[in-house]
């Protein structure tokens, strides 16, 4: 993905910034009226817990800091019992200082870290107030404390969540060829993880003011360690069931039947298309599978009746659909591949409103790629060959976001 | 069969009888808590025991008894009934879709009673052992309180654990199992469970009722995914063997091959010890056995004769490569190489590929791996003989245990087969030559 990166800017910008939130958490830290080194330790627990990453289910990665970031508030109290807002600021400003100082130590872009770092803390921030105001508001009205401070906390984990969603799809979208849909759904995907570290920093918070820092630890510890080791196995899990269709994948490759790579191209190549389509994440995830498997049938061709009898693209893609159709849990990738010979309109008919979008993109994509390498042909030639196609064997929007990624992959 | 059936009808009996007797008394003697308290851990109680059913994991099970034991917990330290309040948590926890679906009557039967029974103890432990009234957060009450919580957890592992393995035995005929073996480790998790249990118990009462849908939410998350892990490792295997059995089934004499096997490998494991992973990863290999020749023109692996030693050396390089492409599966690495060994003997000798090491015996998946390839081999029907008997493929197999076999395996695999009451290949064909002429005779008579 060459040419999407920002242009670097200028070291003093980052050292401008970094000073600035620098003397914003000394400010923040003489103003406190808690104690320095409860801020300290909070401001150590903050940046360490934020090294610490939890796979969510969209792929991305969320950290544990999450988790201490919702507890802070909860902690950091004067002594009336309220919520401190100058200390818990302190400990959001000076635990993003600490994990920007980190991630430059270990070598990562030195603007977009400081950023992501700043991000949270205004995030956490916003939570932090919600929290601070809600509570007491609500206990005006009569309402049960603990209760009141419990929707503060429902209330402010949900802005705070969908606020670092959007700032993250935002910020995504600048630098990356894929729709506002798409990426939005993918961050809203991750709800659950964010929600388990978000009631794990609460209720730590809880249980530390009202029994003590060990009833809070082990309270916390069991359920999330729990959840942690869930939130791995899944994705691992995820990884290997991946890599498993991929090797099955390339069988009639390396037997020769099918050009090599091809199938891991076009899964790429479809993968961005599906994206800038602004499909949802799990139509892509579908394509992503399909596209890999679109091949699959060709494992057929080496036998003897099939040599002599000769086959059609229908005959592949539904052999295909056929051998993918024999894992009950394939049922959607085995229709979607099934489809992908369909072209998307024949002359003199309507065009077919049944086709799965994953399918046309895949039939373009695989003709693209086919064209490129198999054909030789240069990337403006295999253009060509779609953009006559189009209305016709392709579907015109498909070819037009396709369009768009050949050249930004240039 | 139907002495079997017979038991199982009194067990079931039995088990709902004393079921509804103890819930009974404990409805008319103790006084029930406070009903959306109890609501609040019903609702997730029922909710992770269905999941938990429908993916079958010791772990998770262990957890959703703490949802019950947090419940318990705060039932007694409110001063009403623990007894009362888990038993009739537990009571819901058989009302699994899945076993209406399937029309299943003896385990939701079974189970009612004996999570009764298991919670009802548990209960009783909480409510002996926790007076009413105490203040949760005073320094010595936590212990007390928490210790009450992991007594409670003990009782009702041993009881839970004790009577499932006591029923399996004696409705399923199953003598292997004995109700106690494998109890440590389940001890622990339940233990950890307990702990958890009274400290979430003891945070209640300081905080209040605000606490417990953060308590609730992570534990239903974790669970949530690790139900969703079990269906994508389930999905997983289901995906690898669908796609070989496809694969192969384009070849009339191999179709079913693979499964075969891997049911022989996994009887073997079974009679051997293996459990958990130890025992997938043999169940995966043998799927994965054969997998190179799926890459190799079928016209090569169908041909009768022998092969010339170019179109051998074609054979295995092509074997080879499929070998590479499934061992960048991290996952399935180990599996790849007991595959690629399997045509090692038990005395070093034979060939194979990363898994095989000349003057060195395999390693003991692969020698199970090869037992169970080669009797499947014998007792099925291929293009140049028919199948040929069980007694003829373990005298064969016996004959040549210690060098190509492992005699503990063939034993294993004996062993196995006689307990499961099947019967492989054709009784008739006891003679290797005649089982060749047979086919010989069929094909040419065909042509």
């Amino acid at each position: 993905m060459g040419g999407t990166e920002p242009a670097p800017r200028s070291r003093l910008m980052d050292v401008m910034w970094a000073m600035a939130a620098a003397a914003l958490f000394v400010l923040l830290l003489i103003e406190a009226p808690g104690e320095l080194a409860g801020i300290l330790v909070a401001v150590a627990a903050l940046a360490g817990a934020s090294q610490i990453m939890v796979p969510a289910t969209s792929g991305n990665r969320l950290s544990l800091g999450f988790a201490v970031a919702a507890a802070v508030p909860l902690v950091m109290r004067t002594p009336g019992g309220a919520i401190d807002l100058v200390a818990s600021g302190a400990v959001f400003v000076g635990g993003a200082l600490v994990s920007w100082a980190i991630a430059v130590l270990r070598g990562e872009e030195a603007v977009i870290s400081l950023a992501i770092a700043l991000r949270r803390a205004v995030g956490a921030g916003v939570y932090a107030a919600i929290l601070r105001y809600v509570a007491p508001t609500l206990g005006g009205w009569g309402l049960d404390p603990d209760a009141a401070e419990l929707i503060g906390f429902t209330l402010g984990s949900v802005i705070w969540f969908l606020l670092e969603m959007f700032l993250w799809a935002f910020v995504t979208f600048g630098r990356r060829r894929i729709s506002r849909r798409y990426l939005w759904l993918l961050a809203v995907k991750d709800w659950m993880v964010a929600l388990s570290l978000l009631a794990t920093g609460a209720l730590f918070g809880f249980a530390y003011a009202r029994v003590d820092l060990w009833a809070a630890v082990v309270v916390v510890a069991v359920p999330y360690a729990f959840a942690h080791l869930a939130f791995h196995r899944y994705q691992d899990a995820r990884t290997t069931y991946w890599q498993t269709i991929r090797a099955l994948s390339r069988i009639p490759e390396v037997a020769g039947l099918s050009p090599d790579g091809h199938g891991d191209r076009t899964s790429a190549m479809a993968v961005e298309v599906g994206q800038r389509l602004g499909l949802s994440p799990d139509e892509v995830e579908d394509i992503r599978f399909a596209a890999m498997m679109h091949d699959i049938g060709r494992v057929t061709l080496n036998e003897p009746n099939v040599i002599k009898m000769g086959f059609t693209e229908e005959d592949i893609a539904r052999w295909g659909a056929e051998i993918i159709a024999e894992s009950p849990y394939l049922d959607r990738i085995a229709h979607l591949v099934r489809q992908q010979h369909h072209p998307y309109r024949r002359p003199g008919e309507f065009k077919d409103l049944e086709l799965p979008m994953a399918s046309k993109v895949i039939k373009a994509t695989s003709a693209y790629d086919h064209a490129t390498t198999e054909l030789g042909f240069s990337h403006l030639e295999a253009l060509e060959v779609l953009h006559r196609g189009a209305a016709y064997d392709y579907d015109p929007d498909v070819v037009e976001a396709l369009r768009e990624i050949a050249d930004a992959n240039l | 069969m139907s002495t079997q059936r017979l038991v199982r009808i009194r067990l079931a009996v039995a088990y709902v009888a004393i079921g509804v007797i103890v819930l009974t008394a404990l409805i008319l003697t103790q006084s029930f808590p406070n009903v959306a308290l109890w609501a609040a851990f019903a609702v997730p109680f029922v909710y992770l025991e269905w999941r938990a059913v429908e993916v079958n994991d010791q772990l998770m099970a262990s957890s959703t008894i703490m949802v019950a034991l947090t419940g318990g917990t705060i039932f007694a330290l409110e001063g009403s009934s623990a007894a009362l309040g888990i038993a009739t948590i537990a009571a819901l926890g058989p009302l699994v879709p899945r076993d209406f679906r399937e029309r299943r009557w003896f385990q939701p039967a079974v189970n009612f009673g004996q999570l009764v029974i298991s919670a009802g103890s548990a209960g009783l432990a909480l409510d002996l052992l926790i007076p009413s009234g105490i203040d949760p957060g005073a320094a010595g009450n936590i212990a007390l309180v928490v210790g009450a919580a992991s007594v409670a957890a003990i009782v009702y592992a041993v009881l839970n654990y004790g009577q499932v393995r006591t029923i399996v035995r004696l409705a399923f005929g199953r003598r292997d199992i004995r109700p106690w073996s494998g109890m440590a480790m389940i001890l622990v998790s339940y233990l950890v469970m307990g702990v958890l249990g009274g400290f979430l118990g003891i945070v209640y009462g300081a905080v209040g009722f605000a606490v417990l849908p953060l308590i609730l939410v992570v534990f239903v998350a974790g669970h949530y995914t690790f139900a969703s892990y079990g269906e994508l490792r389930e999905a997983h295997e289901a995906t690898l063997r669908g796609f070989i059995k496809a694969l192969e089934a384009k070849d009339l004499y191999t179709r079913g091959h693979t499964e075969r096997v891997a049911y022989f490998a996994q009887l073997i494991g079974e009679d051997l010890g293996f459990r958990g992973s130890r025992l997938e990863r043999v169940r995966v290999a043998a799927l994965i056995h054969d997998v190179g020749k799926l890459a190799v023109p079928r016209d090569l692996i169908r041909k009768r004769g022998r092969l010339t030693e170019e179109e051998y050396g074609d054979l295995q390089a092509h074997a080879h490569v499929v070998e590479d492409i499934l061992a960048e599966v991290e996952f399935l690495r180990p599996m790849v190489e007991i595959a690629s060994g399997h045509h090692s003997q038990f005395d070093g000798n034979g060939y194979g590929g990363s898994g095989h090491q000349h003057g060195q015996r395999p390693a003991m998946e692969a020698r199970i791996l090869a037992v169970a390839d080669a009797f499947d081999a014998m007792t099925s029907t291929r293009s140049y003989r028919m199948a040929l008997s069980q007694d003829y493929a373990f005298d064969e197999l016996r004959r040549n245990a210690g060098t190509q076999f492992d005699p503990h395996v063939v034993e294993s695999l004996a062993r196995a087969l006689a307990r499961t009451g099947e019967r492989y290949g054709s009784p008739g064909f006891t003679d290797e030559e005649q089982a060749r002429r047979m086919a010989e005779g069929r094909t040419r008579g065909r042509n």
